[in-house]
């Protein structure tokens, strides 16, 4: 008895000590802060100053704000352009790709190449492609004596660039996700329909497209949640503009906490977006377990 | 999709001042190192080396520390029987559904609390992807066998050597796919150190690279040269790893 006991304690001990460090580190820099946050939402007045407790107002400012509406319908937007280009052409890379020709591998070398660069990099050379009159287009159009397209002048422009750039660099991340489902389809099933007389049409439209629902269900997700996180594309690119046409959720936050250093009303955005995401990833969870 | 990535180092190679209006003669000499020259220059502008070193320090460190960390509680939870699993796993868990974004202004309040703006604390402490790797490695722990762990306990090896000298070893290769994905998404990261790096000194390079650049208007080869060189490190541990960093997309599946 006494022993059992002893040795409770001692694995005891030792699940504390493996625990301890990590426990340490992510309550308090992940847990905390979300508390943290979610008080200081229901505050108001600027950084540093005094802090004044005024119950929901910030909620409630946030409802009738246009300026929130607007960089939330925004993300919604970029949502609803970015996924089905992303799925399509990640797919399509990833066919290209998984065919097993000579250079393919080359080819996802290539295509994931972009993905390593870092977002500045990445949103400069698309900066120096667009811009106008100093831009790489506007110098071709110029020098084929065209009219200049104007990429950064209008909303709707604004956000093509954002969602080629966007494309160019992550496409090959979104392809080897593709290409990992595409890997774990059994060759039989394609080698018993080979038998039955099913042509390639027949055979990606039966068998490799269900096959892919999983993925494709995960590439939806996972899109859907880094373009709730949109921040450094709009950033570099368009700056946000024209006016606000192109700022997304996380690039108001910055400007509400780090240009108006409004803290209060940045935590009760801050926690819109938390509650936001955390619902998308409770899909994506229950998805998962699902398989 | 390598068109970009041609021009923007064959602009590189321009001399410092050249717009874009050279592109005709991209592909003709004169070539010159003159812009990287330029970009390397410590003048208080571009400080590259101490931008690339904040860098590689930032994610080396980040790493490391996540990696160390999570293989520990991953054992622990996975390993080791005590009351309070549960909770401890479920919390954990939740982890996963929170965004840096979204924490950045209490986070940001925190290191300011703390006097820590400007200082590596603030680079490296506040978001280490601890849920993801904990999760990964914990799956990679449940599945081993255990009358390995039975027989390394007969033997008489306590808690701590278990792990010293059976998990740590196994789990190499989860820990090199888990360990590039940090270190890549702390090498992209902008959001968090622009908050806290002002100073031109403890930026990282997505920090001060828009810094940077944003002095040139028309110029096109030096803001392209800081491009390449800052590209440079990442580009080469792709290709060298390039195995590694697909085999870890497709079992992590987040960005």
């Amino acid at each position: 008895m006494k022993l059992t006991r002893l040795r409770s304690y001692k694995t005891l001990m030792a699940a504390l000590i493996f625990l301890a460090p990590f426990m340490i580190l992510y309550v308090w820099f992940w847990i905390y802060p979300i508390f943290k946050g979610f008080i200081s939402s229901f505050n108001s007045g600027i950084f540093g100053g005094v802090q004044k407790f005024v119950g929901l107002d910030n909620y409630s400012f946030m409802i009738s704000d246009p300026k929130f509406w607007s960089s939330f319908g925004n993300t919604i937007y970029f949502i609803v352009i970015s996924t089905p280009a992303i799925v399509v052409l990640g797919l399509i890379l990833a066919l290209l790709v998984n065919m097993k020709l000579k250079g393919t591998t080359i080819l996802r070398t290539v295509y994931f190449m972009p993905f390593m660069l870092s977002v500045s990099v990445m949103g400069s050379i698309w900066l120096f492609i667009l811009q106008s009159r100093t831009g790489l287009i506007s110098e071709i159009t110029r020098s084929l004596g065209m009219k200049e397209i104007s990429f950064l002048g209008s909303w709707e422009m604004g956000w093509m660039s954002i969602l080629i750039a966007t494309i160019w660099w992550t496409v090959g991340f979104n392809m080897i996700l593709f290409l990992a489902g595409l890997q774990e389809i059994p060759e039989d099933i394609y080698e018993a329909s080979d038998i039955d007389g099913a042509g390639g049409w027949k055979k990606f439209w039966y068998i490799t497209m269900p096959s892919l629902k999983g993925v494709t269900a995960l590439v939806i997700i996972l899109q859907s949640i880094s373009s709730f996180k949109l921040f450094g594309q709009t950033w570099l690119i368009t700056k946000g503009g024209p006016g606000t046409t192109t700022t997304p959720l996380v690039h108001y936050i910055y400007q509400i906490a780090f240009r108006q250093w409004d803290m209060g009303y940045a935590s009760a955005v801050s926690f819109v977006l938390f509650l936001t995401i955390a619902f998308i990833s409770l899909i994506q969870f229950k998805f998962l377990m699902k398989d | 999709m390598l068109l970009p990535l041609v021009w923007m180092v064959l602009s590189a190679f321009k001399e410092p001042g050249s717009t874009v209006t050279v592109v005709k003669n991209l592909i003709a000499p004169p070539f010159t190192l003159e812009s990287f020259a330029r970009v390397l220059k410590p003048d208080g502008t571009a400080m590259m080396w101490r931008w690339t070193l904040n860098s590689v320090l930032v994610g080396i460190v980040q790493t490391a520390i996540t990696i160390v960390l999570s293989s520990w509680a991953a054992y622990a939870v996975s390993r080791i029987p005590f009351k309070g699993k549960t909770f401890v796993f479920a919390l954990i868990l939740a982890g996963m559904m929170v965004p840096m974004e979204s924490i950045v202004v209490p986070l940001f309040e925190m290191i300011a609390d703390l006097g820590w703006v400007n200082s590596y604390n603030a680079l490296i402490w506040p978001g280490m992807m601890l849920p993801l790797a904990f999760l990964i490695l914990k799956q990679f722990i449940d599945q081993l066998p255990n009358e390995l762990l039975e027989a390394a306990r007969i033997d008489g090896a306590g808690t701590f050597r278990i792990w010293w000298s059976i998990i740590w070893p196994l789990s190499t290769s989860s820990m090199a796919a888990v360990g590039i994905f940090i270190f890549i998404s702390s090498w992209n990261n902008l959001l968090w150190p622009m908050l806290v790096a002002q100073e031109t000194s403890m930026m990282t390079l997505p920090v001060g690279i828009p810094t940077f650049q944003s002095t040139f208007a028309t110029d096109l080869a030096v803001p392209m040269a800081s491009n390449v060189l800052a590209s440079l490190p990442a580009l080469i541990v792709f290709l060298l790893f390039q195995r590694n960093i697909i085999k870890g997309i497709s079992m992590t599946g987040i960005k």
